[in-house]
Parts: structure tokens; sequence; C-alpha cells
């Protein structure tokens, strides 16, 4: 069987609270990674309180509805970005979120491999039906990486965020498993 | 849409602590009911004891525990309760567990009716693709019951079971989402 956790440039991994508390800080010091990954102001948290998040979340232990991973380039092992799974167990619906935190891995493929391995883990090993996304008008480059993992835009709530005075939409975007299956056996959807 | 929290016979009503642990109480008093039900020893326990162990489990999660108390529908008589849980998501697989405490309404289809609607609950509310039990080879009414229901035999633990200096088996059944709408619609 293939190698879920392994895609051409990038790994799934699962890091110790304390480097990934370390990294996610600093990421989020960057405040375009932050408007870009999150709808939310741009908020600073130490590393002891997101360390502390992180343990809480370790402490509760396994969730079948909820899979957290953290990313990996192959090249030079660097720590680069983290994915976060949430299921919808009764209507096996994926919802996921992904951040690259590393500048020097945008525009790259870096995230568009990570969300390719994403998306067949939600297919292959969740049982999921459709996996669905959202993201900010803003960010383009995300709407293509998505595109390029299979995702459709399926719908936009119109002007729902505000930044720098301006309103934007927010697109959702979601990939049936079938349409899916059929370009891993190369037909076209 | 009917309701589908009601049969024929039955109605499946939200667990209530106090209530489950007070008829119990009484229902575990007898032993049969209790060799019956489980593989363990036949234990007694006081009221209070039923009611925090009813308590801690409700605390647990509520989709994988999707559990339920049996009354008649005639009478509105608590008869014993029906929990379904999910084992394994990936493959929307869960085990059911089924008691009825109340001697006078056994073999007489009560059993069954909560069986065939927490099957429907299973694949119609939670949409599962199967639903799995053990039942042991000395209750042949529950094994017609549940093969009434439309559960399979699917295999069996050889002399697991340990009872009155006799050893039994325990029987493994299943029943899959298609088989089921082929036996209701």
């Amino acid at each position: 069987m293939k190698d879920l956790f392994r895609g051409e440039l990038v790994r799934l991994t699962a890091e110790e609270p304390e480097l990934r508390a370390k990294e996610e800080a600093r990421w989020a010091r960057d405040t375009e990674f932050h408007r870009l990954a999150d709808g939310d102001p741009a908020q600073l948290y130490s590393d002891k309180k997101i360390k502390e998040w992180i343990e809480k979340n370790v402490e509760e232990g396994f969730k079948p509805e909820r899979y957290f991973f953290s990313i990996r380039a192959l090249d030079d092992d660097k720590l680069i970005g983290f994915l976060g799974l949430w299921l919808n167990l009764i209507q096996s619906e994926v919802w996921v979120g992904i951040g690259i935190g590393e500048r020097e891995y945008w525009g790259k493929g870096y995230g568009t491999d990570a969300m390719k391995l994403c998306v067949q883990y939600s297919f292959m090993e969740l049982g999921a039906q459709r996996v669905s996304l959202g993201l900010h008008e803003y960010n383009p480059r995300a709407l293509r990486s998505y595109e390029k993992a299979g995702f459709r835009l399926e719908g936009r709530t119109r002007q729902e965020m505000q930044r720098e005075g301006r309103r934007y939409d927010v697109f959702w975007m979601g990939v049936l498993r079938e349409e899916w299956m059929q370009r891993q056996n190369g037909e076209q959807p | 849409m009917n309701d589908i929290l009601k049969g024929s016979l039955v109605r499946l009503s939200a667990v209530d602590p106090e209530e489950l642990s007070k008829a119990f109480a009484v229902w575990r008093r007898d032993s049969e009911f209790m060799r019956l039900m489980d593989a363990n020893a036949a234990r007694l326990g006081s009221q209070k004891d039923s009611q925090k162990s009813i308590e801690k489990e409700l605390e647990e999660q509520q989709l994988n525990q999707h559990w339920f108390t049996i009354r008649s529908l005639a009478e509105d008589k608590l008869l014993g309760d029906i929990g379904l849980y999910v084992v394994n998501w990936p493959g929307r697989d869960a085990f059911v567990g089924l008691g009825i405490g109340e001697r006078d309404f056994w073999g007489k289809g009560y059993g069954t009716d909560a069986m065939n609607l927490i099957l429907r609950y299973a694949f119609m509310e939670v949409n599962l693709r199967r639903v799995t039990l053990t039942v042991f080879e000395y209750n042949p009414r529950a094994i017609r019951s549940y093969e009434k229901a439309g559960f399979r035999h699917e295999g069996r633990l050889r002399k697991l079971l340990h009872r009155d200096g006799k050893r039994y088996d325990e029987l493994f059944m299943g029943i899959l989402r298609a088989e089921w709408m082929e036996l209701t619609q």
C-alpha cells in the first residue's frame, strides 16, 4: 500500500508540542500569513499559550472527528506548516484548514502537495464522501492551489470579510469522492 | 416523515440516570437477566452505583454513543435499554446492545420492535453501513429475535463463556445497510 503521509514535496508529521508552539507562534507574527490563513483579527499569543492549547488537545486524546498534521518539506526536512481536518461523522464530510507558515515555501507547490495528501487521506482512510474548505477572496494563490488539488468553487458569501476598509467575499470549495476517484483514474471529471 | 423513535409496541426515550438506575437496581437482582445480557459474572449493585456509572457514560462522546431507554406504548412502562456504539467511523460500523429487564415482556416482540427502531436509526439517521452484535449461545430467544430483525450469523468465539460448569460460544451477528434496505423498503 502507498505511504499516506508522504507526497512528492512534503510529508505529514506529528511534532512535539514545544517545537510546534515555537514555530506556529513565529508564523503568527507574520500578519500577512495570519490574514491569509484566518478570518479573525491578527492577534499574538505567546509560545507558552500555544503550547498549552496543543497539550490540551493531546490530553483530550484521540477523537474520530479531528485530525491534525504538521507539514515538513522533503528536501530539507524543514517544518513549514500545518493541516487540520474536522469530520462531520454523520454526513461523512471533512472540513480542512491548511497553513504554510514559511514564506519561502509559498507558491512552489508545497501547500498543493500537502492538500493532495489531505484529500487522499480523507477519501481513502477516513471514508469521506466530500471534502470542504473556505478561503478569502484576497487569496488567489490558495484558490489556484485548491483547484489543482481537485476542489471546485461551489459558492461565495458576498462581502463577508473586511480588511483594510475593503469588503471581500468568502469562497467555499468542495471535492466529491467520485470526482476525485475519476481524477485518480486519469479521467476528466 | 414518520416518528423514527416510535415502533408498533415500544418507543425509544431519553436515558434518565435516576429512572434507569432505579429500574436497573431491581432488574440486576435477576441473575438470569444479567447472564443473558453480560458475559461477566452477575453482580449486584446499589441504585447509587448504577446512577453514577450511567451518568459517567452519558458524559462520553455523543456521536459515538446513541443510547435510549425502551418504553412500552400501551402502559408507557420502562422495559429496558438499547444502545448503539460506533466503534469504527471509517468503516461506519456500530455495536448494538439490548436488554429487556422486565421479565413479563420477554418473548413477546418488544425487544424485536426496539431492535427494528435502532436499526432504522442506525442506517437512516446516523448513516452507518453495518451494525454488529454479540449474543450468547444459551440465549436462543435473543438469537431468534435478532434473526427476525434481519441479522445474519457471521462467526463465533468458541467456548468463550463458562456458565454452570458448561462452556458456550459467543456468537457474532451483523447486518449491512443494503440488506436492511432490502428487508424494509
